[in-house]
């Protein structure tokens, strides 16, 4: 009784504090506000709802309720598309995460030696890429790697590794490793700053000490820089899973909305795009663009989330 | 237990000359503080000697054992930073035992150690706590204690106390006086601080421009600097000083002008001629508002600090010269007034026109 009674008093109490909100808060918080609500919530929702339609040859939608999510995730025309698309997504992120965050963080260990000269110079040119146009590297890319007049075949063959080199992007066993490394080579400067920026915040003499203590430069790093950097990494991962389950541009950019060979290189974002748009023989479907927009909201926001509650409360950030 | 010895150790960082002709020597289970002004290159002979620097050149033994080559683990010393340097990501516990693990303690032994060390340094309720739970002082004592565990033969501080408020440092100052007695082993101290430097040493190395000015028990450095810059680096507040000039030479003793007075000190005057200009310098402590010695300086107060158990009266004598005179608390004496201070000429220190002392009893 007592609970409700003080439940029942606590709006009256609150109601004055918030009918005084200050005007000037409204006014200077109603732009920001309006703009987001307008150009990124409201489609977000509205994409959920479509999802939850179906469309038919005349153009009218009627509401389908899960009919839509059952299709792409039994039917044989989508379910196919739908978890080659995903299987290959998480293909195309495991290769980030080990090797442009592991090479990321070992150019940033490289960078923080304190006997390095021309570090800047070095940081510069691996960052410049990040910088470039998806467009132009994938297209440079292309050329390179191009069988026929491509520099890579005869680079290795100069090398006398010629018998090495085959049509990496076009075999269906390596198209996507090789995109998957093309777009590795692009972005590894981004885990390289935020590694490299985490690295020279750990003081000096925390390394000093351990030297001290006895520890080789091995156990320095896996004893003292690594534990205090995890909550770097943690952010690097999240951002680069984030980042590769909303790829798209490359792989239009080298391989078309098709994905080739054989939609071997197909990801989610490729798989959205010819759902929504359409592409060549199949015709686009705004509602099963919409559940598949949804779907791959519904996967990252399960990333995001097991990233927020089982891994971050574990990381604690350290000051010194 | 080991003594250190150095021998012509030079240190430059690229073409900077930080530390030149370094030649020392601490004997076994001494407390040896170096002390200096900031950026003379104390850290820096602190670092080399720990393994952290490599030397341009010269010759480090450590229990006459040459550790040039060696590193650091390897040189049985333990260092506490003036940052502590604690890992943040461990415990108090294991910031103690972090470096038994590579010294491959057995984990009992190292487990008895912590909790010994823990027990001297009064740290054992704050074993499992990190080190940002813990107040400046206990991050101190771990870091002493993350030293004691190793049992080293050599001690290395740099600035200790620097990040602690003024009580906590005398204790802790006293605590680590204590913790030298109990221990035994040689103890290399770094501070900017000349009253920790006194405090603890039983040798001080005053060290200027990367260069060792005068090495001593604290008293001799009071009692004989053989410079003016040990002279005026040693001691609170500032020794004064005043350009003389030499009036007169005898068998045993020179006569000397400054100030308006003349004074006959002591000295050997041999390198000395008539004419020659010198510096005169008396510590504030050794004048007085009166006296029957025979030498006074007249000048008008500036100003009077009063400290309680004495008072530091500033005054300006009709040269222009500046003097510090340590008066009794209770002294009255204001801003504006007259004054006269009077001193020995046994007390006072003269200093030739390169500023080294003149007295014969000297040994730099
Ligand atoms: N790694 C370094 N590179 C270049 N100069 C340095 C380095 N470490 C110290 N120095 C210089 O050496 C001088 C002495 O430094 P340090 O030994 O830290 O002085 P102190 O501890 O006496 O204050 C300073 O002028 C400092 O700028
Ligand atoms: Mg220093």
């Amino acid at each position: 009784m007592s609970t409700t009674s003080f439940e029942t008093t606590a709006p009256l109490v609150a109601a004055p504090a918030r009918s005084r909100l200050p005007l000037h808060i409204v006014v200077f918080l109603a732009p920001a506000l309006l703009i987001y609500s307008i150009f990124s919530i409201y489609p977000l929702v509205d994409t959920i709802r479509l999802s939850f339609y179906a469309g038919d040859q005349t153009g009218a939608q009627h509401f389908a309720g899960l009919d839509n999510f059952r299709m792409l995730l039994s039917d044989p025309t989508w379910s196919g598309q739908f978890w080659n698309a995903l299987r290959n997504n998480l293909f195309f992120f495991g290769v980030h995460m080990v090797v442009q965050n592991g090479i990321g963080l070992g150019l940033a260990m490289l960078l923080s030696l304190p006997r390095l000269t021309g570090g800047s110079v070095y940081r510069t040119l691996i960052f410049l890429p990040t910088m470039l146009s998806v467009v132009i590297i994938g297209f440079v890319w292309q050329l390179m790697l191009n069988p026929l007049w491509g520099i890579a075949p005869s680079l290795l063959k100069a090398v006398g590794l010629g018998s090495f080199f085959g049509p990496w992007l076009g075999q269906e066993s390596t198209a996507l490793i090789t995109i998957s490394l093309i777009s590795v080579w692009q972005f590894v400067g981004i885990p390289m700053m935020l590694i490299y920026a985490a690295l020279i915040n750990i003081p000096d003499d925390l390394l000093d000490a351990a030297t001290v203590d006895g520890a080789g430069p091995f156990s320095v790093f896996w004893f003292v820089r690594l534990p205090l950097i995890l909550p770097t990494l943690g952010v690097v991962s999240i951002l680069t899973f984030v980042a590769n389950f909303n790829a798209f541009d490359l792989i239009y950019a080298v391989k078309g909305a098709l994905a080739g060979p054989n939609f071997s290189t197909d990801i989610l974002g490729t798989f959205f795009y010819r759902t929504f748009f359409g592409y060549q023989l199949q015709v686009g479907s705004p509602t099963m663009g919409a559940t598949v927009a949804t779907a791959m909201l519904i996967v990252i926001l399960i990333g995001v989330l097991i990233y927020l509650f089982g891994i971050q409360r574990r990381l604690q950030r350290h000051t010194f | 237990m080991a003594d250190v010895s150095i021998h012509g150790l030079a240190k430059s960082f690229g073409p900077v000359d930080i530390l030149r002709d370094i030649n020392l020597t601490v004997e076994d289970g001494e407390f040896v503080v170096f002390v200096g002004p900031s950026g003379c290159g104390k850290s820096t002979l602190l670092r080399i000697i720990a393994g952290l620097e490599s030397v341009s050149a010269g010759e480090i033994r450590i229990g006459g054992r040459r550790v040039n080559e060696l590193p650091p683990a390897d040189r049985k010393i333990a260092m506490v930073f003036q940052s502590y340097a604690l890992y943040p990501h461990m415990s108090v516990y294991k910031n103690m035992a972090f470096g038994l693990k590579f010294a491959k303690t057995d984990k009992a032994e190292a487990d008895r150690r912590v909790r010994q060390a823990a027990e001297i340094l009064k740290l054992s309720a704050l074993l499992d706590r990190k080190p940002r739970e813990l107040s400046g002082g206990q991050r101190q004592r771990v870091a002493i204690g993350r030293a004691i565990v190793r049992k080293p033969s050599v001690f290395l501080f740099d600035e200790p106390l620097s990040n602690l408020d003024a009580a906590l440092r005398v204790n802790t100052r006293i605590e680590i006086a204590k913790l030298h007695q109990e221990l035994g082993a040689t103890m290399i101290y770094v501070t900017h601080d000349q009253v920790e430097a006194m405090t603890l040493a039983s040798k001080i190395v005053v060290l200027n421009h990367g260069r060792i000015e005068q090495v001593g028990a604290p008293l001799d450095l009071y009692r004989r600097p053989c410079n003016v810059f040990v002279a005026g680096f040693i001691g609170s507040p500032r020794m004064n000083f005043i350009k003389g000039e030499v009036r007169g030479i005898s068998n045993q003793s020179v006569t000397i002008g400054f100030a308006g007075a003349e004074m006959k000190v002591d000295l050997s005057g041999k390198d000395l001629a008539v004419g020659d200009m010198v510096t005169v310098g008396i510590r504030p402590e050794h004048m007085a508002e009166q006296g029957a010695d025979a030498i006074a300086l007249e000048g008008r107060v500036d100003a009077v600090e009063r400290l309680g158990e004495a008072s530091y009266v500033y005054m300006k004598l009709a040269s222009q010269d500046d003097v510090v005179v340590r008066a009794p608390g209770e002294a009255h004496i204001a801003a504006g007034d007259l004054f006269k201070a009077y001193f020995s000429p046994r007390s006072t220190h003269v200093f030739d026109a390169e500023g080294r002392s003149l007295r014969m009893d000297v040994k730099p």
